[in-house]
């Protein structure tokens, strides 16, 4: 029955052969355009091309499609070919749309006039045509066109089978562009029960639709369960025989049991014990099969097998709800993970992912753990080695870690670029996880540098250096480690880097041992010193003033390092600020001012506060971002005092206790109090930058001279007036950035960001001569509240306690969330919601300006609401943690009078009278 | 659900191409190139198993794909797919292929184009499985030859022309006029190796 006729295309095949022969691009390139003149030159002419011509041109121009070359006409005739009376004609016009037309072209409008003629087709031939076309397409604007016909073909009586098929698969492919396309109703009932389908082929097809229906809306197709159930029921328990031809290599109808266990994966386990019972025979037939002999060798009967196999476990996972099923398909992926087909041994890694995550069969899956880690070793394929290395990550716990993470280690020196990164990231978070001990936590990492340096992304090397900071117990031996593996004749520059640290912080715990005596440290370190990028020659530098402090005693040799040309006089400016400056602190300062300077770090804090420190206030009918902290900053304020020989070492400390402008309950609740855990400097990523802030304030003296110094000077005492500050606040209702409060000695700069109820406020301190020292201030907003926290600033300045009283610029406003809607709904609403405010403009009453403050503000401007335009109109949602404000503005101005009226509306009362007070200091 | 089917040569010629979510052609060019390279380098003993080219989805998408003599059948999928399910999938597409080209090469595929979309398309539509009923889908494809045979023959191109067309193809490769006696049983085929002198063509 050879399906193709006996005959070729003469001019097809000569046309293929000469570029074939083409000996170049350039040649070919040639030969394809020659062709195409040729084509559009038979397309324009004569109109007497024949079908023969019309299928010869055509798969020319596929043929010259498939090399990569753009097609741009053909269109039009492959448009006109779809309303011809021929068959083949019909064809290979519809062929040609569905490879070379995409869903913007303007043809759509064109071609639907003859797809709905085939559609009415009494030949199901033409009318599957037509829906190929549709589902290949698949726009909205055929959704539209046939959103009504599809569905009816596909559950009248009259649909010839093969049709019923392609109509399901096509009204699918348009569902998934319109959702509206399939009508509920009655018509849910008509499509479940396209399951009871005598044509397998219809069930395999609606099968397919009803997972994407169910999908979109699970509870109005429950009742395709049972229905489901009953069919995979008897498919299961058929004998092959039965089924003629959708037995697939002596496996009934694999396909069609893949796909219903698939759609019983969107539910839960049946709650009919009688639907339940059936559906768990099923899985237990389904796994008995798995055990009985092959019935053919042929790996096609396998495959088709296992397909069921495979589908049948992981809906037995997904309902984990069956100890006894669970268990059996633990241990029969446990016969597959050494199975000698490979795609087998995948597969069942894949699964036993899954099933590590389960309670039931957690420890069922580490008894695996051997194999598991022999594939890691002898798996040729790293498709296979991956799914080893995500199983062992899933399946580790406290029990077996130092085993899991010693082979991942092992497996990471020989394993595939592709999949290092990954690795490194996981050794990373099993050590952190499960150490118990972090000696061997530190090792871990060390390794990690040492084996895969390359793949050792930031955040890994930062958090060892958090960890190594925040455990006394481990600084010694990390100390020790890092020495050790400094030794190594090449290493990586990460281990670097975070040998550099460890060493200026923790040197001196190893210093005793004349094998790691400071001078030998620091030659040990020197000697990568040219090795090394900028960044980490600076952080050694950093290391370097470090040892002045731990070991006076190479402190001229360290001075030479630092005066050197290549330091002192490098191309980056970076490395010639911190060797000048590191010099001329060691050589100014006294080794108790260089001793606080170069105190050891405090411990960061822990990573989860310093994510999301969320700032709680327990009660109170008014909640605010209530933050007490004590943040010690090492700092210096720019001093010129007559003492400048002895720079000082000045503290700049934020602290912000509770004001009586917030009336806070429960005040001397112990929650409240550190609930920011900001007792630590700066984010952790700028530990080397705020060094060097440090530093640079320090010297500021040193360069800048006297002249900063006149009139807060030394002799003046006590709290800086806030008068300057006030302006500056007002501000920040419309805006997010900015400077808060600044004079003479000091300049406070405010960076904040805010989604829904959280919110985060970068607070940065400085003169004017240094890089900022930055605070991070997470907030909640817990409810609606008036007024700002305070934020009390004090530090040192010239041996003069300061002090500044000032508020942080969080108003309730920045919690909104613009909120869009059209005038009828404004309306309406705002007939429920009010707070009233008359006031006069002290600023010209510029349309822009409102605009701008508006927008600020942080609402949605919606325009073309109010009748009259001079109006403004916003609304917004205020989120808080316990619900959801909903607020409405409207703002008229009064030009005349120069006046404004401010109304605000809002669910709660007391919000709209706050966001009134805020809003009408802005104009 | 099905993104994309690619069958590309050992050389990376694209003999089909079929994609079920729009890309422009372009990027279309692209992903059979990346295809090509991920596929290519892997050994034919290994999984047929890989996770997608970065192109095509990352990640969430696998490419499965069956290598036969001259030929990679290359399906990418999401997770919605039945893996062995669509090695299942490319082995009907290519014993049907087999069936309606008597011992299918890699030319029947350049030769026969809108033959193959025509198998395919009964197969697979919308990126779903249409059928997977061998003997179901050949009577689709026979009575689709009807309809053209009643048509009437409008070719004026002979056999024997068409082979001088092609002189250095050998009879077998262009199996133009095929035996009407099939043998019954399945094979699991291979696909004949083309002499030497076909091979190193380049298309």
């Amino acid at each position: 029955m050879p399906a193709v006729r006996g005959d070729g295309m003469r001019g097809l095949a000569v046309f293929i052969s000469d570029i074939r022969n083409c000996k170049s691009k350039e040649a070919e390139v040639k030969r394809i355009n020659k062709e195409l003149a040729n084509i559009r030159s038979k397309f324009k002419g004569d109109k007497t091309l024949d079908g023969y011509q019309k299928k010869k041109y055509v798969c020319k121009l596929l043929f010259i499609f498939l090399l990569g070359h753009d097609i741009d006409f053909g269109h039009m005739e492959a448009v006109n070919l779809l309303s011809s009376n021929k068959y083949t004609e019909k064809q290979i016009g519809y062929l040609f749309i569905s490879v070379l037309v995409n869903t913007n072209s303007d043809l759509i409008k064109l071609i639907v006039q003859s797809i709905k003629n085939d559609l009415g087709s009494r030949n199901p031939v033409h009318v599957n045509l037509a829906l190929q076309c549709i589902a290949n397409i698949g726009s909205k604007e055929m959704a539209d066109a046939f959103g009504t016909d599809i569905p009816k073909l596909l559950v009248s009586g009259e649909t010839m089978d093969v049709v019923k098929q392609s109509a399901a698969l096509c009204l699918l492919r348009l569902f998934r562009t319109t959702q509206e396309i399939i009508p509920g109703g009655e018509w849910t009932s008509r499509i479940i029960h396209l399951l009871n389908d005598q044509h397998m082929g219809v069930v395999t097809a609606a099968c397919s639709l009803i997972e994407a229906l169910v999908k979109k809306n699970p509870d109005e197709y429950k009742g395709c369960v049972s229905l489901a159930v009953s069919r995979l029921s008897r498919i299961v328990t058929a004998s092959y025989t039965d089924l003629q031809d959708y037995t697939y290599y002596f496996v009934p109808a694999p396909w069609l049991s893949v796909k219903l266990l698939r759609l019983l994966q969107h539910y839960p386990p049946p709650e009919d014990p009688g639907v339940r019972g059936r559906l768990n025979e099923c899985l237990d037939t389904i796994l008995n099969k798995a055990q009985e002999p092959p019935k053919s060798k042929k790996v096609q009967h396998s495959n088709a097998k296992n397909a069921v196999l495979f589908e049948a476990i992981s809906i037995i996972i997904h309902s984990d709800s069956e100890p006894n099923l669970l268990v059996r398909a633990c241990n029969q992926l446990g016969q597959f993970l050494s199975h000698r087909e490979t795609n087998l041994r995948y597969l069942a890694l894949e699964t036993m992912c899954l099933l590590a995550t389960s309670e039931f069969s957690h420890e069922a899956v580490k008894k695996h753990q051997e194999t598991v880690i022999n594939a890691l070793k002898t798996e040729r394929d790293v498709s296979v080695r991956q799914r080893a290395v995500d199983l062992l990550y899933a399946m580790c716990d406290r029990s077996n870690a130092e085993e899991i993470v010693q082979e991942m280690l092992n497996y990471l020196e020989t394993a595939d670029y592709s999949i290092r990164e990954e690795m490194v990231l996981k050794v990373a978070i099993l050590a952190e996880k499960y150490a118990q001990d972090y000696t061997w936590y530190v090792d871990v990492i060390l390794n990690l540098i040492r084996i895969a340096g390359d793949y050792v992304s930031e955040e890994v090397w930062y958090r060892v250096i958090q960890i190594v900071v925040n455990r006394e117990d481990v600084q010694g031996y990390a100390a020790k480690t890092v020495f050790e593996a400094l030794q190594a004749p090449a290493c990586h520059e990460n281990m670097v880097k975070v040998g550099g640290y460890i060493l200026g912080e923790f040197g001196n715990l190893i210093a005793g041992d004349s094998r790691s005596a400071p001078v030998v440290q620091f030659q040990l370190l020197h000697s990568k010193y040219h090795l090394c990028s900028a960044a980490t020659r600076a952080l050694l530098l950093t290391t370097y003033i470090k040892f002045i402090n731990l070991f006076p005693e190479i402190k001229s040799q360290i001075q030479d390092v630092l005066k050197s040309n290549s330091n002192l006089r490098s191309s980056d400016a970076e490395l010639q600020q911190r060797a000048s400056e590191y010099l001329h602190l060691s050589v100014t300062t006294t080794t108790d001012v260089l001793a606080t300077v170069l105190e050891e770090m405090p411990p960061f804090t822990e990573k989860e506060s310093s994510i999301l420190a969320v700032l709680k206030k327990k009660s109170g009918r008014m909640s605010a971002q209530e933050a007490q902290r004590e943040a010690r900053v090492q700092a210096r304020e720019g001093n010129a005092a007559p003492a400048a020989e002895k720079a000082q070492n000045a503290q700049l400390k934020t602290k912000s206790p509770s004001n009586a402008a917030f009336p806070i309950p429960q005040l001397n609740n112990s929650t409240s109090a550190d609930l920011l855990g900001l007792s630590t400097p700066p984010a952790t990523q700028n530990n080397t930058q705020s060094n060097t802030g440090v530093l640079v304030d320090v010297l500021g003296d040193l360069y800048g001279g006297g002249g900063t110094n006149t009139h807060n000077g030394t002799s003046a005492p006590a709290t800086i007036s806030m008068s300057g500050a006030t302006d500056n606040i007002k501000k920040f209702v419309c805006k997010n950035n900015g400077v808060l409060y600044e004079n003479d000695i000091i300049q406070i700069g405010i960076k904040s960001e805010f989604r829904q109820n959280l919110g985060r406020v970068g607070v940065f301190y400085g003169n004017k001569t240094s890089m900022p020292l930055q605070q991070l201030v997470n907030c909640e907003c817990v409810e609606d509240f008036n007024g700002l926290p305070d934020l009390s600033v004090s530090f040192t300045y010239g041996n003069v306690p300061q002090r500044l009283a000032l508020h942080l610029p969080l108003s309730c406003n920045k919690f909104f969330e613009p909120t869009d809607m059209n005038g009828e709904s404004f309306f309406a609403r705002w007939k429920n919601l009010k707070a009233q405010k008359i006031f006069k403009a002290t600023g010209p009453m510029e349309n822009a300006s409102i605009k701008t403050k508006l927008l600020g503000f942080g609402m949605q401007l919606l325009e073309g609401i109010d009748p009259n335009p001079e109006n403004y109109v916003c609304a917004a949602i205020i989120h808080t943690r316990t619900q959801q404000i909903g607020c409405l503005l409207r703002l008229e101005p009064n030009r005349q009078a120069e006046m404004y009226r401010l109304t605000i509306r809002a669910s709660k009362e007391s919000t709209a009278q706050i966001l009134a007070d805020l809003l009408a200091e802005q104009f | 659900m099905i993104k994309a089917i690619l069958v590309f040569n050992n050389h990376g010629k694209p003999r089909l191409t079929k994609f079920y979510q729009y890309f422009n052609e372009e990027m279309q060019q692209q992903i059979i190139k990346e295809t090509f390279q991920l596929v290519s380098k892997r050994d034919d003993n290994v999984c047929n198993f890989l996770e997608g080219g970065s192109l095509i989805g990352g990640a969430d998408y696998k490419l499965i794909y069956r290598h036969y003599a001259t030929l990679y059948f290359v399906f990418c999928v999401d997770s919605s797919e039945s893996e062995l399910g669509i090695l299942d999938l490319i082995q009907v597409f290519v014993e049907t292929l087999d069936k309606c080209f008597e011992n299918v090469c890699e030319l029947d595929l350049i030769f026969h184009v809108d033959k193959v979309h025509y198998i395919l398309n009964e197969l697979v539509m919308g990126g779903m499985v249409l059928e997977t009923n061998m003997t179901e889908i050949i009577t689709r494809i026979e009575d689709q030859n009807k309809l053209e045979k009643q048509e009437g023959p409008y070719n004026s191109a002979s056999p024997s022309s068409l082979r001088a067309g092609l002189a250095a193809a050998p009879a077998r490769a262009v199996s133009a006029v095929k035996s009407m006696n099939l043998p019954q049983q399945i094979k699991d085929i291979k696909l004949p190796d083309l002499p030497a002198a076909i091979k190193d063509l380049k298309f």
